[in-house]
């Protein structure tokens, strides 16, 4: 039994820990935290435990509140939270439960390049990556949406982008839900919504959002590193980034209204950050309408991200992308809310799952996976630190058991960015990379700090219980070689 | 702003600060001139131009009026490229705030963190002898 600020813990097995329901009164389920006890020392660090034990206060909660092995504290939801809820028994859905950068995501694509072939040009690539792909806090891209087209941006996603040029229709099914949501409504979405995000598709942002060019340097599974083309040296591009500020207002519109809710539907949460309102609420609706916008928003975002990123190669090769077999792997979300058929106990149910820095991870068979994965189960990336690793994992049936189909997101933050600031010197943070051969360019110097890898966990300590606990399983590992930081 | 008016507290993954003033309308200015602070560096020389905007809030309580003007300078600042720098406050009570709010122009300041939005996580306003006192913790 470990003890946190009184929240009793309870060990399942090697990789779960349990927070019981009776640790406080309202508490409708039980928390689960996928960890080891290695991991678990850093977990108990700051209030990300309580955080677990409050989202299990949410109306219609099924199963348990359930914590990723990259859990830190967060807002409302603990960053690294799954939480299903049940429409029909009053289930909520919980703006919180998503965060303000809605459809924060990554997504990896591959190359025909060794990286031997090619190690000599990284630098270069990464200078023209750094000025070709719009950076940084408020950035703006070249990529110009009128008014009218930013609506049918909202409902098409992706294939806005692909339709506009930047992209072909093979991406789209490489992308999570195809690259849009159905059930976008603009009229859901403010105005002020429209005008925060307006003049930023194409960009990449800033805090933790990146640009990388990788290496696989460890294969796991070589069946299906086959099946999607992946080999060791092969180099791989990975782009990390959100919905900008069309997320954040529309995050911020609804918790507002949703504020008003807790009184309205009587609903009683321990922090007003976790404000929600029934999923077939008329808020809950106009919540959920818009965040799809939003998350539409991001893909096509994303998708205008790699159509940079490609020019960038031919620009420097001076050769077309698709002989340099640039292809997309897999695009996921992991700040989501959905609402997805999954089992409980021995029924089938329409479930309002949120995912709050947790990666969709979706077993062999599924039927939302197109053809191409639907043996080996969905591509889970997650991104580690700039100075280590990052991962390519599938999901699997485990997973849709267990976890609502999810996985974590990435390595989770340990040191606080005050922390960082304070112990960690930029320059020679860049010359120690630089030594492992890794080249950053950043817009800040301020986020190459709060971005250093000691401010990170262990990203393969976090894929250690990911992969041994069976809810998702390695295929390959990677490398930074090139880093662009917002 | 007198720069030891809010300081900074551990947190994780955001940024988590206490703002101190002599009475709530001022930790409402405080907390916005901090919030400023924190995310942005005046570039030099500095532009003298300023821009005035009106702001109005109306809110349940304190807290959500806190949230409320905070969320709404972030928004604004984001839709006119403009960083804050003047709050005036015409008309304050724990449920209303007016204010005049001046800026200027974003490209006189390096942005140092972006700062998405103040949250209700772990929100305290509270009076402490003579002082007032709020912690808020910001997504960034």
């Amino acid at each position: 039994m470990f003890e946190n600020k009184q929240v009793p813990l309870e060990k399942i097995d090697d990789y779960r820990f349990r927070i019981p329901k009776s640790y406080k009164q309202g508490m409708r389920v039980d928390g689960i935290i996928y960890a080891d006890e290695k991991l678990l020392k850093d977990i108990l660090h700051d209030k990300a435990i309580e955080q677990v034990a409050n989202v299990a206060f949410l109306p219609g909660i099924v199963e348990a509140s359930i914590a990723m092995p990259d859990i830190h504290w967060g807002y409302g939801f603990p960053i690294g939270g799954v939480a299903a809820t049940d429409p029909e028994n009053g289930g909520v859905v919980s703006p919180g439960g998503v965060g303000f950068d809605i459809n924060c995501g990554v997504r990896m694509l591959k190359t025909n390049f060794q990286f031997d072939e090619i190690k000599g040009r990284i630098k270069d690539l990464i200078y023209v990556l750094f000025s070709d792909v719009p950076s940084g806090v408020g950035s703006e891209g070249d990529i110009r949406v009128s008014q009218r087209e930013e609506r049918q941006l909202l409902v098409k996603g992706a294939k806005w982008a692909v339709e506009h040029g930047y992209g072909v229709p093979d991406d789209l099914e490489c992308t999570e839900e195809f690259g849009a949501m159905e059930g976008a409504d603009p009229a859901a979405v403010s105005e002020r919504a429209y005008e925060r995000g307006k003049s930023q598709s194409g960009t990449l942002g800033s805090g933790n959002h990146f640009l990388e060019i990788q290496v696989i340097d460890q294969l796991y599974d070589q069946e299906i590193c086959d099946a999607f083309g992946l080999t060791l040296g092969q180099v791989t591009i990975m782009i990390h980034s959100g919905s900008r500020g069309l997320g954040y207002q529309i995050c911020d519109d609804y918790v507002k209204s949703m504020i008003r809710c807790l009184e309205k539907y009587m609903i009683e949460v321990p922090d007003r950050q976790l404000a929600c309102a029934p999923v077939d609420s008329p808020e809950g609706k106009a919540y959920l309408a818009a965040m799809k916008c939003a998350a539409n928003y991001a893909w096509a975002n994303r998708q205008c991200l790699m159509y940079l990123t490609r020019r960038s190669f031919e620009r420097v090769f001076d050769m077309p992308w698709q002989k340099m077999g640039m292809n997309l792997i897999y695009d996921v979300a992991h700040n989501i809310a959905k609402i997805e058929r999954h089992s409980v106990g021995k029924t089938e149910k329409n479930l309002c799952v949120h995912r709050k820095g947790a990666t969709r991870a979706f077993g062999p068979g599924h039927p939302a996976l197109p053809e191409r994965y639907r043996k080996t189960g969905q591509p889970v990336i997650i991104p580690g630190d700039m100075g280590r690793n990052s991962y390519l994992l599938v999901g699997t049936q485990k997973a849709m058991d267990e976890t609502f189909g999810s996985a974590c997101h990435g390595a989770g933050r340990l040191m606080s960015r005050t922390h960082a600031t304070r112990s960690i010197n930029a320059d020679d943070l860049l010359k120690e990379l630089e030594s492992k051969g890794i080249i950053v360019k950043a817009s800040g110097r301020g986020t190459i700090v709060e971005e250093a890898p000691q401010a990170y966990k262990n990203v393969n300590d976090v894929v250690d219980v990911v992969h041994n606990s069976g809810i998702a399983k390695r295929v390959c590992r990677m490398k930074p070689v090139g880093v662009i930081k917002g | 702003m007198s720069p030891k008016s809010y300081q900074l507290l551990e947190h994780t993954a955001d940024i988590y600060i206490r703002v101190k003033a002599k009475d709530l309308k001022s930790l409402f200015v405080n907390s916005a001139e901090a919030m400023f602070d924190i995310s942005t560096s005046a570039k030099k020389p500095i532009s003298k131009e300023k821009i005035t905007f009106p702001i109005s809030q109306t809110a349940v309580n304190k807290e959500e009026l806190f949230i409320n003007w905070l969320n709404e300078l972030l928004s604004l600042s984001a839709v006119k490229k403009t960083i804050f720098t003047d709050f005036k406050i015409k008309k304050f009570s724990e449920n209303t705030i007016e204010a005049d709010v001046s800026g200027i122009s974003a490209e006189n300041f390096e942005i140092k963190t972006e700062i998405k939005a103040a949250t209700y996580h772990d929100l305290v306003l509270k009076s402490e002898g003579k002082k007032w006192i709020a912690e808020v913790i910001f997504d960034v």
